[in-house]
């Protein structure tokens, strides 16, 4: 095993290796994780250890469910992933201990936050919409793989025109909300999650983030339309101009133009 | 048998009369016992003259080993709740060690982050019980079954890089909670919600916004992902009011230029208003921190003359291996000592509380930092005695090598800026240290040494005794007065949780959890290459005395 781990880390180029050792450093070294040249932390020791090249690849690339290890498909490239696997598999002869850290240049780190790929407008609109530092949209909206997907699905509404998808915020109604009364006197404007046997879930909008509540059946009185509940209360914060960034934002995700 | 247990309510009786306040009695309903943090109970029916005798009475097994068993067990009128790796959580009876109910958070199959999969344990009251998860919900269970009644998803954890591994601190109609992300290119902040409708009430960011007081101490937006995490458990003070928490690391860790500025209220202490949620004081222990050395650790609230003056004071050690003091009413700095010999990033507080000789790691090359990034001590917790009047904390002698490299946040994901390996200490072999302070001047008056650093809290009881347990696998119980010690017994596996003592039908129980795991137990195996073989495992033991002894 480990002689074909040596052949396999022979057989790769010192300057693929070279290149998996960067791309180790600032991403798998820091933190708790591998530790420097894969001496152990939180995550396992990988010197001086023999696994087959298939398996790291795939365990770096998916990651591993049920633990700290993620899928590093989509952060890094499929021949970055490559690198780091040639990277750890010449760590195989390596003595129990790990050289000491080798300084890296300034300026040699991980990349800035991805850009966005839209236009300007729904950059804006993106930004906007998950904005962590608010109450955001994705609180109760999930585009694109992102937010908390609690209330509707958007993308189809921002097919309409930026100006319908803003009155459809300020409207009177939603027609999705509920009222809900329990047999001991609560009442709450609610969306239905889920019915099952004897529980009812519903997500409690009164405040933000929803309340996701799990009643017994008995305990809920009814059920009904709500008239009250306003859209409106809850996203005070974004400007006319904000709201026309963020449906210009939802009809590029939907529609990629 | 009549006679026995009229005597045994007598002794029982006799304890309860002299349990000082702050300390526990029959029940642990709180994370650090009471709410200010002490770890100690006014049990004394097992005690300096009989603990030699103590016996395992039964044990609980988790099922689930991976990262350990970190938590406080909470004892509530005879039921013991805890929770383990993956949300695990349990209600047990705790004289017979009998499964009440268990109830299994179906966290998602990536986590991916680094702040998993264990978690220090839950809040209990309201007839519920409260516990953050490792995908940032905050989850309400009827405390008599077990059956989910709310939950709320704090923030996308994939956007904030954080989750819950702390346990709840319940206040009132209130369950305020922490969360990790230190680490992470994130903006802290605690959070209280109603305990019936899981409805949030209030949540204080860590790192003021724009136009708020302290917002001028970052640089330009590093104030978004600047860190301030709130990922251990805090103190309350009823007379007060007032909700004491200990704020985490600026982010990123070691790299500083782009956030220059003290970096309020990192590595600081934040009083709240336990009703609104309000800043009324902070203190800053470390301005500018790029060191990882978090003041997260927990607040603990006693009363103390200074100068011959009594004052109401917390004490809170923090990750660069100092306790400071201050006045828990206005925050003001009382004293600041040291808790372990090998520290170099700093050459001491001066009588003001401000950091002399800051020893800052260059960018771009390599420095020896003593502590290392585990701390001067680790988050598990110290123990206030009023019987000895003593703080009972633990000390670790260890170095690293800090490799700071620039680097831009990256949303939600790991936001060190740097690279760091253990090194032995400045001085003599790397190891741990339990050992008695004065809590006010930082007096030690003794030390028990250990081979690895001790990864477990202490429990302090009225029967003079010191509870904890070490690395590998031994719980054991030191003379309070001495530090001599009384009593041990191999449960199997590593200490990194924390016992307590409790009683049930007059009979006191003392129960430790058991089960090598964590982030750090990961990290141990770059100075001390057999621990990598130490065995996993997540189970919590309880002892009691023989029926003759009692």
């Amino acid at each position: 095993m480990i002689a074909v781990a040596l052949l396999l880390a022979q057989s790769a180029s010192p300057a693929v290796i070279a290149s998996g050792e960067k791309i180790f450093a600032q991403n798998c070294s820091v933190g708790y994780c591998h530790g420097v040249a894969g001496a152990a932390g939180r995550g396992p020791r990988l010197r001086g250890r023999s696994f087959s090249e298939d398996y790291l690849y795939n365990v770096t690339r998916d990651g591993i469910p049920s633990s700290a290890m993620p899928a590093w498909k989509g952060r890094l490239k499929a021949d970055e992933i490559r690198a780091v696997v040639e990277y750890v598999a010449s760590l195989a002869s390596a003595t129990e201990s790990a050289p000491p850290a080798n300084p890296m240049p300034p300026g040699v780190g991980p990349a800035a936050i991805p850009k966005f790929n839209g236009p300007p407008e729904a950059a804006r609109g993106h930004a906007a919409f998950f904005d962590p530092t608010r109450d955001n949209c994705g609180v109760c909206h999930a585009v694109g793989g992102r937010g908390v997907a609690i209330g509707p699905e958007l993308t189809a509404r921002a097919l309409k025109s930026p100006a319908e998808l803003v009155s459809a915020v300020h409207a009177e109604r939603s027609r999705h909300v509920l009222t809900a009364k329990l047999t001991y006197g609560q009442e709450f404007p609610a969306l239905l999650a889920e019915q099952s046997g004897s529980q009812v879930r519903l997500y409690d909008l009164t405040s933000t983030p929803p309340v996701l509540r799990t009643l017994a059946r008995s305990e809920v009185a009814s059920l009904s339309e709500n008239s009250s509940w306003r859209h409106e209360d809850f996203v005070g914060s974004y400007k006319p101009a904000e709201l026309e960034d963020i449906a210009i934002y939802l009809r590029w995700a939907a529609t990629g133009k | 048998m009549r006679a026995l247990l009229a005597c045994g309510c007598i002794l029982f009786c006799t304890m309860l009369a002299v349990a000082e306040d702050g300390g526990t009695r029959e029940d642990w309903p709180h994370y650090g016992g009471e709410r200010g943090a002490w770890r100690y109970s006014a049990l004394d029916q097992i005690n300096r003259s009989n603990v030699g005798r103590l016996k395992a009475v039964w044990a609980f097994q988790t099922g689930k080993v991976d990262g350990g068993l970190n938590a406080t067990p909470l004892v509530v009128s005879g039921v013991m709740y805890v929770s383990s790796s993956w949300n695990r959580v349990f209600a047990i009876d705790a004289e017979t060690g009998k499964e009440i109910w268990h109830y299994f958070y179906p966290n998602p199959r990536e986590i991916g982050i680094i702040y998993s999969p264990w978690t220090r344990g839950v809040a209990v009251g309201s007839g519920r019980v409260f516990f953050g998860t490792l995908d940032n919900h905050m989850v309400a269970l009827d405390q008599k079954t077990g059956r989910e009644l709310w939950r709320i998803d704090v923030e996308d954890m994939r956007q904030c890089g954080c989750n819950i591994t702390g346990a709840p601190l319940l206040v009132k109609d209130k369950v305020i909670v922490g969360v990790t992300g230190g680490d992470s290119a994130h903006r802290g902040y605690l959070t209280a919600f109603d305990v019936q409708t899981g409805r949030r009430v209030w949540l204080f960011w860590t790192i003021p916004g724009p136009g708020e007081k302290g917002h001028e101490t970052w640089e330009s937006d590093s104030w978004k992902h600047g860190g301030g995490s709130t990922w251990l458990t805090g103190s309350y003070d009823a007379e007060l009011n007032l909700v004491y928490w200990g704020v985490g690391n600026a982010a990123a860790d070691f790299y500083g230029n782009s956030r220059k500025g003290n970096n309020l209220y990192t590595d600081s202490i934040i009083a709240l208003d336990a009703d609104t949620g309000k800043l009324k004081w902070y203190y800053q222990e470390v301005p500018h921190d790029v060191w990882d050395f978090d003041a997260a650790y927990e607040c603990v609230l006693f009363d103390a003359p200074v100068n011959g003056v009594p004052r109401k004071l917390l004490l809170n050690v923090n990750k660069g291996g100092y306790a400071f003091v201050v006045d828990r009413t206005s925050g003001e700095f009382i004293s600041a000592w040291p808790v372990a010999d090998s520290i170099n990033w700093i050459t001491g507080v001066d009588a003001k509380g401000n950091l002399t000789g800051r020893n800052e790691p260059a960018v771009g090359k390599t420095s020896l930092i003593c502590p290392s990034i585990g701390g001067g001590r680790q988050w598990n917790h110290g123990s206030y005695s009023p019987r000895t009047g003593w703080f009972y904390t633990t000390g670790i002698e260890w170095c690293e090598d800090v490799t700071v490299t620039p680097e831009e946040p990256k949303e939600g994901q790991n936001f060190f800026g740097g690279v760091f390996q253990l090194k032995p200490p400045l001085h003599g072999p790397p190891g741990g240290h339990l050992d008695a302070y004065d809590p006010v001047t930082g007096k030690k008056f003794w030390s028990y040494w250990s081979k690895y650093p001790l990864l477990a809290s202490q429990l302090s009881t009225a029967g003079d005794l010191v509870f904890t347990g070490d690395p590998e696998g031994s719980f054991f119980a030191l003379d309070a007065r001495t530090g001599q010690k009384l009593w041990s017994f191999p449960t199997g596996s590593g200490h990194r949780g924390s016992s307590i003592t409790y009683a049930v039908k007059g009979k006191q129980y003392i129960a430790t959890p058991s089960g090598w795991g964590s982030a750090l137990a990961g990290l141990l195996p770059q100075l001390w290459p057999e621990t990598e073989d130490f065995p996993a495992g997540s189970t919590v033991f309880v002892f009691a005395l023989p029926p003759e002894e009692r």
